[in-house]
């Protein structure tokens, strides 16, 4: 059947931005999935969206449903015709039922039925799939999912923002139906600028002039044009400034949300504020005016930067001595909090924390303070941390989150503490640590730089999560509002890529034993979830590494909890990860071990009793692996004896009639398990 | 506006927006006497929110926020500054036309500038009320809220109204470039020798000193503790014992600066701020229940 293009646009005030993509997702979705109910079809459907717009291009709908055939079964053929062979009541009736003649039935045996009844075969008539959108489209609307939904005027219809006109075009016809009183058209409004000199609506004629009849209304309807558009601007401006810019992927996302024509526009900000730590700038131009910071190569910023605007040009100036002048003042506030905030010493603010509760069972961020220390004492020394440092740092940790800079940017916690002790003419070591211990902030972002900093985001997210767990608060499926899986994460980072030999569970013991009496579950209960949480934290890291299944399925059971040496062995497991010889291994690890299931054999035994060649070979290729001492030879002896291994198996029946030599065979097998399992379990390779 | 950026008058600005918004239909209010942190606390807009009557109102409020006081010696942030308040209800459906001709008539020239509606959810815990809407952005400034009200008072707005609020005075600043709010001129006097141009210094600056050191260093904490607890009897006993929802209301109000002048002397932890908060909202909210029933029901035309 002929099929035609269907564009459904909502014409929205202002839209939030975090709302038009999900939005977008879930009507494509809902109309793809009723198309296909009515039997349309599943269309390839575009979305286009902007701040006012919400729009849908679904290709490839027919132009009407086909026709169906069907088959009804009436009653039994007895009852229809009368012995005269004449047409009952109850056989003119089921006629009438079906809508056809009485000489139209046929009379058949149906499935399922003893006898033979009346039966019409009829065909439905499909319907034009422009009636089938006229009834579906406003139920679709309606329905979608509004996180922060509202009402408007004097109507009880929610949305996320009032709907001002639709469009619905299928083909060149208008889908006619109504949204809480506005009907379709095939019209709609273009840029605001653009309506100043076109006072009335922009007409689309079909749904492939959608997008080019409103570019030249002002809109540039497609989401990932803008946001290209305003990456290429971000470079091209930057450079011409003499710099790149501070790339923010999100900002850039969030800028192509905000406006309907894309624009960057290039402003100065006065060169003293550079005077103030990067952060602060990047942060303030981010937080308040959408703007990115430029940057020379050396990272150091320029006294410039980069806003949208929502328009194709600046026929004053106007945007960008408005922008500036709101920078400044912002700039000048930025400014204010941090001198104030420098009047005070980050010291004389660490008792204050007693005023701001870190969570309602554990406390305030004063005592989370003192279960740092603790933490942090117990563990420097053993790392060869001077102790006085490591108990300075934690000490002045949280003491910026009673700053003024830190209330009004609070993503700047740690980074101001660092700046404010660098100010104080504090240690390096201390105010690098304090600066950096919210690290990683992200799964990909960078750890602390200093051990001292990497010692103290560990403790820091130890007492996070050990806290919580003692207090009850497990994350469990998709729930953990506390993001202490996060946190968890960021401590395994830590250990895996300082290469401290620190086992997670000694440091959850030093930690509960901070947490003390606030504890509402028991220490054993609490060591089991925390063992099994962080157990998953490694595997996950495992992944994250980059090591492939095999790898990680075999070197977790091993042992995980020296995460230097759980690396070692993952190293040079890897480079085996594509032999062949080692799924022969795995083969005849899970061999050894269904052999060895239900025995307890001595690991002694006398290589001497061994009768057979294959068995001989074996024991000597187990003295070969019990001496090798690093990871690498120990593999290097693994994969030769895959071969070994498998003929010991071809040839030797290990539980015979001789018990010394069963023992024997026993005991070698187990020596042989006992070694590789220093290693990984091979048993899981596949 | 012109090419050349006139010096905008602070009292041309709030003339020209009465008189567009008593041209599109509002009555013209009056700020209310006693102290408040936005012009929302007027009640004009929080009772005028409620309830079925159609209701369009407009008005300039100054607002005080203790915490925001920094001497007078800060370009940009003070004391107390003017809001400019606008509630029609129920909305209009073109409503967003009819608020950016309100920036034209104010003289702003929308073919040379940018504007952009950005989402900015208003609430008010104090006022127990909230809304969805955006900061409107002229040329990167924020120039207004733009709030869709969905409850006041704990209670649905239906109709909804909507709610613009202009920032007078940085809406001035911004249009005449001037960096210091304290340079902007309020208006002329004009006497027999000639015109004398008045500047916001002169009419506002110590007033922003004085109550700077009064809210962060003077007021007095025994007497504001007092005056929080014996606000809240009082509102009460009026609420309860009279039905009195509007002398109750302003008692409400009174606790509310109080509130934010114990604020600003650092005299509330934040620990105990969100159950101060709920004082306040407690008792506006049953000021709002008070009123919808003795204006809306049961009986519309019965004795009020």
């Amino acid at each position: 059947m002929e099929t035609r293009t269907l564009l459904l646009e909502l014409h929205c005030e202002e839209i939030p931005a975090r709302f038009l993509g999900p939005l977008a997702e879930e009507m494509r979705e809902a109309l793809a999935s009723w198309a296909e109910g009515e039997r349309l079809g599943r269309p390839r459907i575009r979305l286009l969206f902007s701040p006012r717009k919400l729009a849908w291009i679904a290709e490839g709908l027919p132009a009407g449903q086909e026709d169906k055939d069907e088959v009804l079964v009436g009653p039994p053929q007895r009852l229809c015709v009368d012995q005269a062979g004449k047409p009952t009541q109850t056989g003119l009736k089921f006629a009438a039922k079906c809508g056809v003649d009485f000489s139209v039935l046929r009379f058949e045996l149906p499935a399922g039925r003893k006898e033979a009844c009346a039966v019409a075969a009829l065909t439905r008539k499909g319907r034009p799939t422009v009636e089938l959108l006229s009834e579906a489209l406003p139920r679709l609307i309606a329905g979608l999912h509004v996180p922060k939904a509202m009402r408007w005027g004097e109507s009880g219809f929610e949305f996320v923002r009032p709907i001002r006109s639709i469009l619905c075009l299928f083909g060149g016809d208008v889908v006619p139906f109504a949204v809480d009183g506005v009907a379709s058209s095939n019209a709609t409004w273009g840029h605001r600028l653009y309506h100043r000199r076109h006072a009335g609506p922009v007409t689309v004629r079909t749904p492939t002039d959608y997008e080019s009849a409103l570019e030249a209304a002002g809109v540039v309807a497609s989401f990932e044009k803008r946001r290209e558009s305003l990456g290429e601007q971000l470079e091209k401006l930057a450079a011409e400034a003499g710099g790149r810019p501070v790339r923010d992927e999100d900002l850039l996302s969030t800028l192509a949300l905000i406006v309907e024509f894309p624009r960057l526009v290039r402003g100065a900000f006065p060169a003293d504020f550079l005077n103030l730590p990067k952060e602060v700038l990047v942060t303030s131009l981010k937080e308040h005016q959408k703007s990115f910071c430029v940057e020379d190569d050396g990272g150091n910023l320029l006294p410039c930067f980069l806003a949208a605007a929502n328009r194709s040009d600046d026929p004053a100036g106007f945007v960008v001595s408005g922008n500036e002048w709101v920078l400044k003042a912002r700039l000048y506030d930025a400014r204010f909090f941090f001198a104030e905030d420098g009047k005070t010493k980050l010291a004389d603010r660490v008792e204050k924390l007693s005023a701001l509760t870190f969570q309602r069972d554990l406390g305030s961020y004063l005592e989370k303070t003192r279960r740092i220390e603790t933490v942090m004492s117990a563990v420097a020394p053993g790392l060869g941390l001077d102790p006085a440092s490591a108990l300075m740092a934690a000490s002045l940790a949280k003491a910026d989150l009673m700053t003024l800079m830190v209330g009004e940017f609070p993503e700047l916690q740690g980074v101001m503490g660092g700046e404010y002790l660098k100010r104080e003419g504090a240690p390096e070591a201390v105010w690098k640590a304090v600066k950096e211990h919210y690290r990683p902030v992200s799964a990909e972002g960078p750890l602390p730089s200093t051990p001292l900093g990497c010692l103290l985001a560990m403790a820091d997210k130890l007492d996070t999560v050990v806290g919580c767990f003692s207090v009850g608060l497990i994350p469990t499926g998709s729930k953990d509002p506390l993001a202490l899986r996060r946190a968890g994460a960021g401590i395994v980072r830590i250990l895996w890529e300082s290469g401290w030999s620190l086992d997670p569970m000694d440091l959850c013991r030093a930690a509960i034993g901070a947490v003390g009496t606030k504890a509402k579950a028991p220490e054993a209960d609490t060591l089991a979830a925390l063992e099994s949480f962080f157990r998953d934290r490694v595997a996950y890291q495992l992944e994250t590494a980059g090591f492939a299944g095999p790898v990680r399925r075999a070197a977790l059971p091993a042992g995980w909890r020296d995460l230097a040496d759980l690396k070692a062995r993952c190293t040079a497991l890897a480079v085996f990860a594509e032999d062949a010889r080692f799924a022969s291994l795995a083969q005849g690890a899970k061999r050894i071990g269904n052999i060895l299931k239900d025995e307890s054999p001595s690991p002694d035994f006398d290589a001497k009793i061994l009768t057979q060649a294959e068995e001989k070979a074996l024991a000597t290729r187990l003295a070969t692996l019990e001496n090798a001492t690093d990871h690498s030879a120990m593999l290097a002896a693994l994969a030769d004896l895959a071969q070994p291994l498998e003929e010991f198996f071809n040839a030797v029946m290990v539980k015979c009639e001789d018990p010394r030599l069963r023992a024997a065979r026993l005991s070698l097998l187990f020596r042989l398990r006992r070694t590789f399992l220093r290693m990984a379990d091979f048993s899981l390779w596949q | 506006m012109s090419e050349k950026k006139p010096v905008f008058q602070v009292q041309e600005l709030f003339l020209r927006l009465q008189r567009y918004w008593a041209d599109q239909g509002c009555l013209i209010g009056q700020p209310y006497d006693i102290e408040k942190g936005a012009g929302t606390m007027n009640p004009l807009t929080f009772f005028g929110a409620l309830g079925p009557r159609p209701w369009n109102v407009a008005y300039v409020e100054p607002s005080r926020r203790p915490g925001d006081g920094r001497y007078g010696e800060n370009p940009f942030r003070v004391y107390k500054h003017l809001q400019f308040q606008v509630v029609l209800k129920p909305s209009p459906a073109k409503v967003q036309d009819l608020y950016i001709d309100s920036l034209e008539a104010m003289g702003i020239d929308l073919a040379k500038h940018d504007l952009r509606f950005e989402e900015d959810n208003w609430e008010s815990p104090t006022l127990g009320a909230w809304g969805v809407g955006w900061q409107v952005m002229l040329d990167g400034m924020e120039i207004s809220q733009f709030t869709y009200f969905q409850q006041v008072g704990g209670l649905d707005c239906r109709p909804v109204a909507a709610e613009l609020t202009y920032g007078i005075e940085r809406i001035c600043m911004f249009l005449s470039g001037i960096e210091n709010m304290f340079d902007l001129i309020w208006g002329e006097v004009k006497t027999d020798r000639g015109l004398f141009p008045v500047t916001y210094r002169t009419v506002r600056h110590r007033e922003e000193f004085e109550l700077s050191a009064y809210s962060f260093e003077h007021a007095g904490l025994d007497l504001h503790w007092r005056l929080f607890t014996d606000f809240e009897k009082e509102g009460w006993r009026l609420a309860k014992d009279h039905g009195h929802y509007l002398s109750a209301y302003e008692q409400a109000l009174k606790m509310s600066h109080t509130f934010n002048v114990l604020d600003a002397r650092g005299a509330v932890s934040t620990t105990e701020r969100p159950g101060i908060i709920k004082r306040v909202r407690d008792l506006a909210c049953a000021c709002a229940k008070l009123y919808v029933e003795h204006e809306f029901a049961p009986a519309e035309g019965e004795a009020r």
